[in-house]
């Protein structure tokens, strides 16, 4: 038997093409009448031998082993053919298999009638069969073509008893068979044993159509219903990802217009400061002769704005720099400790003139890490300067603590704080916390939290300081792995 | 014999600012708008120090850097070079790398606005290396 076989192999293949519901359900019931089929003829073997050898029913069993290999060969095609509905797209394959389902039930019909013949015509007891046949039909078949089946099988059902009534009656027909030794061999003239099986048969027959027809019909629908359903959610679906994904390119491509903006303006800002600046130091060191002391001074105040303006739009600067991710390209192997060493050696100067002790606490063995140097050291460069501003009197404290997956740097003081109420806006542009006069851009911490964020690191403030309980704790993290994005 | 200094930078400003600078401590200068007019005058002045802006109109800086490393221009491969511009020094520092094949010396670099003490060092520094290399 090659059908169980054919059917894993049928199975295997079901994922190629797309996945209808519907037309795998036809595809499985092709693979069932197939089988069925194979059981039928296996059937129609076992009854012939058992009746002719064991029984000793005399009937020309030649005839059924022809039937046999008749609706075996049918089997076959269909096999084929069944094979041939896999790659068909799901329309296609639905009206192919009703085609060849139809043909093969109506060759099915015709092997049925010519065995029914020569295995007793209305003596077989086989007949009532032909019902399971019906239901087969039902599943695949469009109800009419399957009520029009039923009708015809009754209709040749009565031929068949009606022409070997007749022969026997008025001498033409079909010449009646009779299963000697099983039945009585006037059966077949006998009326109301005709009309009570025919009657029997046939309710049965058009009462199976119904039910099958019925129930393969719901089952059909709510296939559809699915498919349709999941159809619908899919376009809806992706119409709505296909929107946000140009809204996001959109946004995407005004903000870098507009970062682009940021960084021409910033910079053809800086040109004319820069030669403003050259000539006030000019005049201030005594290169174009002697100045007042009223107009040094006024010089300095000036030299001083423009160095405002000019931190100013540095920081502008960098903030496009940041998030155009140039930050990545300039990231490396790099020492923490050096950095932090770079970024407090001016530093110790201020620290010292305010009277403030800058305390550093390293681990004795600190990992490299991946990451910008110069914008880390700018990041750690703020943290303290701001705690050198913000401190009257005490002490800094710059602490590294290494951890499994992120080195944890802590610039800890014992100043001024930050109010409650300023806290979760410190990290924003050009915020700046309400008991601090302005001195600054208001762009260091947020720009802080930028190259922090762009090292995939977390940047966070605590005020008052929980150890202490007083001052300040600005703390940020550094994964020990950065992914390389370019790889 | 005073040296020469050649300021290669398309504002000016600078250069009239840059040039006051350095005359008054003695240094002969010369001056250039761009990088065409720079390389012109090296040829004519054959300065001790270039000064040199990366940001210029026709040639910049970083096509001026390239340029002196053909051997062609093998007379001033020992002149110094000082970098004075408003790039910041982490955004440049790449690009030279990359278009030159050289790194970077920190004595050769000066962001814009740079003081004259500082100015005037670092020239310092840099002839007095010539002088001893």
């Amino acid at each position: 038997m090659k059908t169980s076989g054919k059917g894993k192999a049928f199975l295997a293949e079901e994922g190629e093409m797309e996945h209808n519901p519907e037309k795998a359900a036809f595809r499985m019931w092709l693979r069932v009448f197939v089988t069925i089929r194979w059981i039928t003829i296996l059937g129609i073997l076992a009854a012939t031998l058992v009746a002719s050898r064991l029984f000793h029913i005399g009937f020309p069993t030649t005839a059924a082993y022809a039937v046999c290999v008749f609706v075996t060969l049918c089997n076959l095609a269909l096999l084929y053919q069944a094979r041939r509905l896999r790659k068909m797209p799901t329309s296609q394959a639905i009206h192919q298999a009703r085609v060849w389902g139809t043909v093969h039930l109506l060759l099915d019909l015709l092997a049925f009638i010519v065995l029914l013949h020569f295995t007793g015509g209305i003596e077989n007891p086989f007949v009532f069969y032909f019902v399971l046949h019906i239901i087969g039909a039902s599943v695949i078949l469009h109800y009419r073509v399957v009520y029009m089946l039923a009708t015809a099988k009754i209709v040749a059902v009565m031929l068949l008893v009606g022409l070997e009534y007749a022969w026997g009656k008025y001498g033409w027909g079909i010449p009646h068979i009779n299963l000697v030794g099983f039945a009585s061999p006037t059966l077949y003239q006998q009326e109301s044993y005709i009309l009570v099986v025919l009657i029997v048969l046939g309710s049965a027959l058009f009462a199976a159509t119904y039910m099958a027809t019925s129930v393969a019909g719901e089952l059909r629908k709510s296939q559809r219903a699915v498919v349709s359903l999941s159809q619908r959610l899919l376009k809806k679906r992706t119409g709505e990802l296909e929107q946000a994904s140009v809204e996001i390119a959109k946004l995407e491509e005004e903000k870098n217009r507009f970062l682009r903006f940021l960084g021409i303006a910033a910079h053809d800002l800086k040109a004319p400061l820069t030669a403003i600046q050259g000539f006030l130091w000019i005049m201030l060191g005594g290169y174009s002769g002697d100045i007042t002391d009223k107009q040094r001074n006024m010089l300095e105040r000036s030299t001083f704005r423009i160095k405002e303006l000019m931190n100013l739009i540095s920081d502008l600067l960098d903030i496009p720099r940041i998030e155009t991710g140039q930050i990545v390209e300039e990231m490396k192997q790099v020492s923490l400790g050096q950095v932090i060493r770079a970024s407090i050696g001016d530093l110790r100067e201020t620290a010292k003139q305010k009277k403030l002790k800058l305390e550093l606490e390293l681990p004795p063995a600190l990992p490299k890490i991946y990451g910008s140097a110069p914008r880390l050291q700018q990041v750690i460069t703020n943290l303290v300067s701001n705690a050198i501003n913000y401190t009257p009197e005490g002490s800094i404290t710059i602490r590294v603590k290494a951890g499994d997956d992120e080195i944890q740097v802590e610039v800890v003081d014992t100043g001024i704080g930050v109010p409650a109420e300023d806290l979760p806006r410190l990290f924003e542009d050009f915020f700046r916390a309400g008991n601090v006069e302005t001195k600054g851009t208001g762009l260091g911490l947020s720009i802080s939290r930028r190259i922090v964020e762009a090292h995939g690191g977390r940047i966070w403030v605590e005020s008052p300081c929980p150890e202490t309980g007083k001052g300040s704790r600005f703390a940020f993290t550094l994964p020990r792995k950065i992914e390389n994005k370019r790889r | 014999m005073p040296h020469k200094i050649l300021v290669v930078d398309d504002d000016p400003d600078i250069l009239e600012a840059i040039s006051m600078i350095l005359e008054s401590q003695g240094y002969k200068v010369a001056t250039a708008r761009d990088g065409v007019e720079g390389l012109a005058n090296l040829k004519a002045e054959k300065p001790d120090l270039l000064v040199l802006d990366l940001m210029m109109p026709k040639m910049d800086g970083f096509a001026v850097c390239k340029e002196l490393q053909d051997p062609r221009w093998a007379k001033y491969k020992d002149m110094p070079i000082l970098i004075l511009t408003s790039v910041r020094e982490e955004a440049s520092r790449r690009r030279y790398e990359l278009e030159t094949g050289l790194e970077l010396d920190v004595d050769d670099y000066v962001e814009k606005p740079v003081s004259p003490d500082t100015l005037l060092e670092r020239v310092g520094r840099l002839i007095k290396r010539k002088g001893s290399g």
